[in-house]
């Protein structure tokens, strides 16, 4: 085993290696021996079976990304809710207001994602 | 957990005047929402009252990752000036640019300046990170704040990519620190960091990402090409906010990283410093030769500003205590001076813009004919910012000579000199159009009163610091860790 | 008389200052009024300047008046003025001069009109050249020095001639890129010195004298390069004849009767007294390059066409005459460059002076053009052949002693320094005399003589008007004056010179004598 700080990063750098060779020797290997017979139904899009409308890159509402965003906030939020809540008894009223605060920002948010009318639907 | 709430209080008020401005404006009429203005500069004087009442104490809270002395009070008062004399600029922009909406303007100012004073005070590498992206992410929507304006677009694109690039860089050096000394508090890295010969190389490479980062805040060559670009699209007083303010915390942020943290390498970081200070101050002036823009001028002026600042850093040194003490004093004096002359220049180049509508340089042409008083004051600006006495660039000038001078730098002096010598060309140049050649347009230039406010108060700074420098001084001398 | 003692030349400078001050907050269009508040700054500070002179001990060599107040402790630097024997004259000059400067402004307001900003700057630059020749703190020499520098670009760049914007602009850069250099000599010298100071007289007196050779040479160069530009010593003059030409006449008059002055002084006393060493070892190039400029400026002068142009060719020849007498580093090489300094700034700003009455009158610089002034107008004709004699230096009048006592002086330089070089210079000097006197005559001939042109056949000319008058006499008596007794400077001056030269052998000896000490060990 190479020594030293970059000494590990070399380790990481031989598996990294090996990995790649690995997925892509078995794929290529795939590729070279696995008959082709290439057909309309083939070629078309997977998509859960039904068979896929209109031209690949259509367009999505605006509205998913506001919701995508609302949702990584409340998600970001519950993250460090749930440590919170277990350790909660331990430590008592100061992490509760924290908390508060904390929420009470993150609400402001919301607040003003529904002024500025980003919750109506349509 | 100890909290020193008094320590902790101008941010504090700032946060609750920050979201205050923002909830309010929320449910303002249409026509009323001028008022985020006052609110958000009352708000701002208060933090800065709170603010002086600090000055001169000694708190640390936060387990040391909080520390309120002298260095982060001064900066705080500075952050607190350069904010109030933007928001002066800024309310007579946005009255005339009715796309901006005033209270996420202000709100997004005010969450910027938290980072700032956050900043001033953070003697951790956690808390610098999280601090000047306090202060980046809301400047990114600033930036971009005219969403129908592509060019603003193009600005706050530009702006964001470099900044997330420079800030993962920045995030990965300060990780590698905390795996040589298994901390990130600044005291503690030094203190782990002394002694130790076998390192060389992490350190170099992680010095080099702290530098991407901190580079890419002050603009400092080869991280500075965002600057033109996003000065020019974003609004004249967001790119003020950003040449000053912003350009201020990242020297604030460099200098606790280096001194109180990689004090141990000076030897290190010395010579990189000394490089891209001269690249960065002879890259600036040289391509502001060429400028037609008066923004895109003031841009790459300010990347010059940079080099001149970044400069003494290149005569550092790892046992020389009190050099170190003269090189921050410089810089910290440079830094005083430099946020009113700036912000002066942005001004008048509102003042001029906003009521022509035209941003080239030739459009200046007989400005002093049309309007005297803006002629003369950004006239002052501009040689203050080239360093001509009377006005007190010169002395901010000085200080960083005496002080490459007292670290044996006397090439860089020298090449410092010559750099003096080519930026006068294009202030020059500029001056004239506005003194020496005559314009058909005849208007005097109308201002309202708060714009006019924040020029002249900028001018009258600089010309009686020029004859009084000490009034930078005293300030200055007091911003020190050391 | 003791406010005169204690803030007398305090007042000097900043008297102009507030003058301007006060000129620049009334409105606009009171012009009338601008004009009397500018009188009456510079008569105020022209009164001081006389009121010094009385109390100035006469004879002393030593600083007088000297005042010190906290300026910049961040840096060390202190407010530090006094004047001895060789400033006091260029003070008295440089107060003189822009009070009737404001006189002839009064006469006339060049375009395109704005007296308030064209009084306003003349006093301003007024407060920066007083500054000048009182400051003996480094820094706030420095600072003076460049306050010079922005009014005197707006003078030029808005109220000069044609070409005003590159010759504006040529001087400022010239001017800055030496002065940049002279800051780096002076941080240099600060940090040299021990204790670190910027005071001139303790600079002086104990400064620096451990600094090695080398280096000395090389501080030395860099101040002489920022005071070379401004004199301005051959070959950094060539600033200087776009400058001149361009400026309107007041900016002439003062740049040559003042701000030139500010170089020659500069040597004097800073450069000079605080690096003897390197001083003496510079002193033949200096004398050589002043022996070029003399010839250099006269046979350039021979070939101008341009009356402003051939008086401003005029100046780099007689400051050749200046650096030549301080280059022997003697006192009587440095009393003829004090006399030669007030001799030249009150000939030649005279001259200017004539040059701009002339212009306002034809029109036009071009000698051709002025032919037979003498038929014309000529009162203007008799002022201008009286000032180019005394410019070309006939014994009696006030341009004969600095010249003819530098070439004295440099027959017998200081010791140490070698006399041929010197006589070869002398020799080279009194050739430029005749060449000089050549120009000046020729140029009368010119101007003067002649027929009138067919241009001005018809047309009625002003002569000297009453204002004109007013600003001019005392100039004209000064010419006389001095040229007849020449000890009105020379009583003043000779003892600090004398001083002078002594700070250079002491300090040289006192190197040997160093140097002997470090071989001993």
């Amino acid at each position: 085993m190479p020594d030293g700080y970059f000494g590990s990063y070399l380790t990481l750098a031989i598996y990294s290696l090996a990995m790649i060779g690995l997925v892509g020797g078995t794929l290529g290997l795939n590729r070279l021996v696995s008959p082709k017979v290439p057909g309309k139904e083939k070629m078309t899009t997977y998509e859960s079976g039904v068979d896929p409308i209109g031209s690949g890159q259509s367009q999505t509402t605006i509205r998913y990304y506001m919701f995508a965003l609302l949702f990584v906030i409340f998600d970001v939020e519950a993250v460090f809710l749930f440590p919170w809540a277990v350790v909660f008894e331990e430590i008592g009223v100061f992490a509760f207001v924290e908390m508060m605060i904390f929420v009470a920002i993150l609400a402001l948010g919301l607040l003003y994602a529904w002024r500025k009318k980003v919750l109506d639907w349509i | 957990m100890d909290v020193n709430f008094e320590a902790l209080l101008p941010e504090l008020l700032l946060t609750l005047v920050a979201c205050g401005v923002m909830t309010i404006d929320l449910f303002l009429p249409k026509e009323k929402r001028g008022l985020a203005f006052p609110l958000a500069f009352i708000g701002v004087l208060a933090t800065l009252a709170a603010v002086l009442n600090l000055y001169g104490q000694n708190l640390t809270t936060l387990d040391g990752m909080f520390v309120v002395d002298r260095f982060a009070v001064i900066f705080k008062i500075i952050f607190c000036v350069a904010a109030l004399l933007v928001f002066a600029v800024s309310q007579a922009y946005l009255n005339d640019d009715k796309d901006v909406p005033h209270g996420e303007y202000y709100t997004m100012m005010l969450f910027s300046l938290l980072g700032m004073l956050t900043i001033a005070s953070s003697r951790d590498l956690i808390a610098i990170f999280v601090a000047l992206e306090m202060i980046s992410l809301p400047a990114f929507i600033l930036a971009g704040i005219r969403k129908y304006d592509i060019r603003s677009n193009e600005a706050a694109l530009k702006f964001f990519l470099f900044g997330v690039l420079s800030t993962a860089l920045m995030l990965f050096g300060m990780s590698l620190f905390y795996g040589l000394t298994g901390a990130t508090n600044l005291a503690d890295i030094s203190a782990g960091l002394a002694g130790r010969t076998d390192i060389d190389e992490v350190a170099l490479l992680a010095i080099l990402f702290l530098i991407v980062g901190f580079g890419f805040k002050v603009s400092a060559f080869p991280f500075q090409w965002w600057v033109p670009d996003t000065y020019e699209g974003a609004p004249i007083p967001v790119a003020a906010f950003l040449s000053v303010a912003s350009k201020t915390a990242g020297f604030v942020g460099l200098f606790q990283v280096m001194f109180l943290g990689l004090g141990e390498l000076a030897d290190m970081w010395r010579p990189m410093f000394a490089v891209i200070g001269i690249v960065t101050m002879t890259f600036g002036n040289l391509v502001a030769i060429q400028q037609k823009q008066i923004v895109r001028l003031l841009a790459y002026s300010s990347i010059a500003q940079a080099g001149y600042m970044l400069v003494p850093l290149g005569v550092a040194s790892a046992t020389d205590g009190a050099l170190n003490t003269q090189i921050i004093f410089s810089v910290v004096a440079y830094l005083l001076v430099y946020a009113f002359m700036e912000t002066g220049a942005f001004a008048a180049a509102t003042a001029f813009g906003r009521k022509t509508g035209k941003y080239l340089i030739e459009d200046y042409a007989g400005l002093f004919g049309r309007s005297p008083a803006l002629a003369v004051a950004m006239a002052a600006f501009l040689f203050s910012l080239a360093g001509i006495p009377p006005f007190a660039g010169w002395w901010a000038k000085f200080v960083i000579f005496k002080t490459l001078i007292e670290g044996d730098g006397l090439v860089l002096a020298v090449i410092m000199a010559l750099n003096t010598v080519i930026a006068m060309f294009f202030y020059l140049a500029v001056v004239k159009k506005m003194f020496v050649d005559k314009s058909e347009d005849t208007a005097a230039i109308a201002m309202p009163r708060s714009l006019a406010g924040a020029i002249g108060i900028a001018a009258i700074v600089i010309t009686v610091g020029g004859f009084l420098p000490n009034l930078f001084g005293q300030l200055a001398e007091n911003a020190n860790f050391f | 008389m003791n406010l005169v003692e204690e803030w007398g030349i305090t007042l000097a400078v900043f008297l102009p200052l507030l003058g301007a001050i006060v000129i620049v907050l009334t409105p606009k269009g009171m012009e009338s009024i601008q004009k009397v508040l500018a009188l009456a700054a510079t008569g105020a500070a022209l009164l001081v300047g006389l009121a010094l002179t009385f109390a100035f001990e006469h004879g002393e060599p030593g600083m007088q008046f000297e005042k010190s107040l906290s300026w910049i402790p961040s840096i060390d630097s202190n407010y530090h003025v006094g004047i001895d024997g060789i400033s006091l004259p260029l003070l008295v000059l440089s107060v003189l001069v822009c009070f009737l400067c404001i006189i002839y402004a009064c006469w006339h307001i060049p375009e395109p009109g704005n007296a308030k900003a064209f009084l306003a700057l003349i006093l301003l630059l007024e407060t920066g050249m007083n500054g000048s020749f009182i400051a003996l703190d480094l820094v706030l020499f420095f600072v003076f020095w460049e306050l010079v520098l922005v009014p005197m670009y707006f003078l030029i760049g808005i109220w000069g001639g044609e070409n005003r914007q590159y010759a504006s602009i040529k001087f400022f850069l010239y001017t800055l890129f030496g002065s940049v250099f002279m800051l780096l000599g002076f941080l240099a010298l600060y940090f040299q010195s021990d204790p670190h100071t910027f005071d001139m007289l303790l600079l002086q007196e104990s400064g620096v004298l451990d600094i090695p050779a080398g280096l000395a040479s090389l501080i030395f160069g860099g101040l002489a390069l920022g005071f070379a530009v401004k004199v301005p010593m051959w070959p950094f003059h060539t600033w200087l004849p776009d400058a001149h030409t361009q400026a309107p006449t007041i900016g002439s008059v003062l740049l040559a009767a003042v701000l030139l002055k500010m170089g020659t002084y500069g040597f004097m006393r800073i450069a000079i007294p605080i690096l003897p060493g390197p001083a003496m070892q510079f002193a033949p190039v200096i004398a050589v390059l002043a022996a070029i400029a003399i010839v250099y400026g006269a046979l350039c002068c021979l070939a101008q066409t341009n009356l402003k142009r051939m008086i401003a060719f005029s100046s780099v020849g007689h400051m050749g005459f200046v650096m030549l007498g301080i280059s022997t580093m003697t006192p009587e090489g440095f009393n003829a460059a004090v006399f030669g300094m007030v001799a030249h700034g009150v000939v030649t700003g005279m001259l200017f002076f004539l040059a701009g009455s002339i212009k306002e009158r034809y029109h036009t610089y071009e000698m051709p053009e002025l032919a037979g002034m003498g038929l014309k107008i000529p009162k203007m004709a008799g002022l201008l052949a009286f000032c180019a004699i005394a410019s070309l230096g006939l014994p009696g009048l006030a341009g004969f002693w600095g010249e003819v006592m530098a070439l004295l002086a440099s027959y017998q330089p200081l010791e140490g320094l070698d006399p041929t070089i010197f006589r070869g210079a002398m020799v080279v000097g009194a050739i430029g005399t005749v060449l000089t006197a050549g120009y000046f005559l020729w140029m009368l001939q010119r101007v003067n003589m002649g027929k009138i042109s067919e241009k001005w056949k018809k047309v009625k000319l002003a002569d000297v008007e009453t204002l004109e008058y007013a600003a001019w006499l005392p100039l004209l008596a000064l010419i006389l004056v001095l040229g007849l007794y020449p000890r009105l400077i020379m009583d003043t001056t000779t003892s600090s010179v004398t001083a002078l030269t002594e700070t250079i052998t002491g300090r040289s000896s006192g190197d040997d004598a160093h140097v002997a000490q470090v071989t001993d060990h």
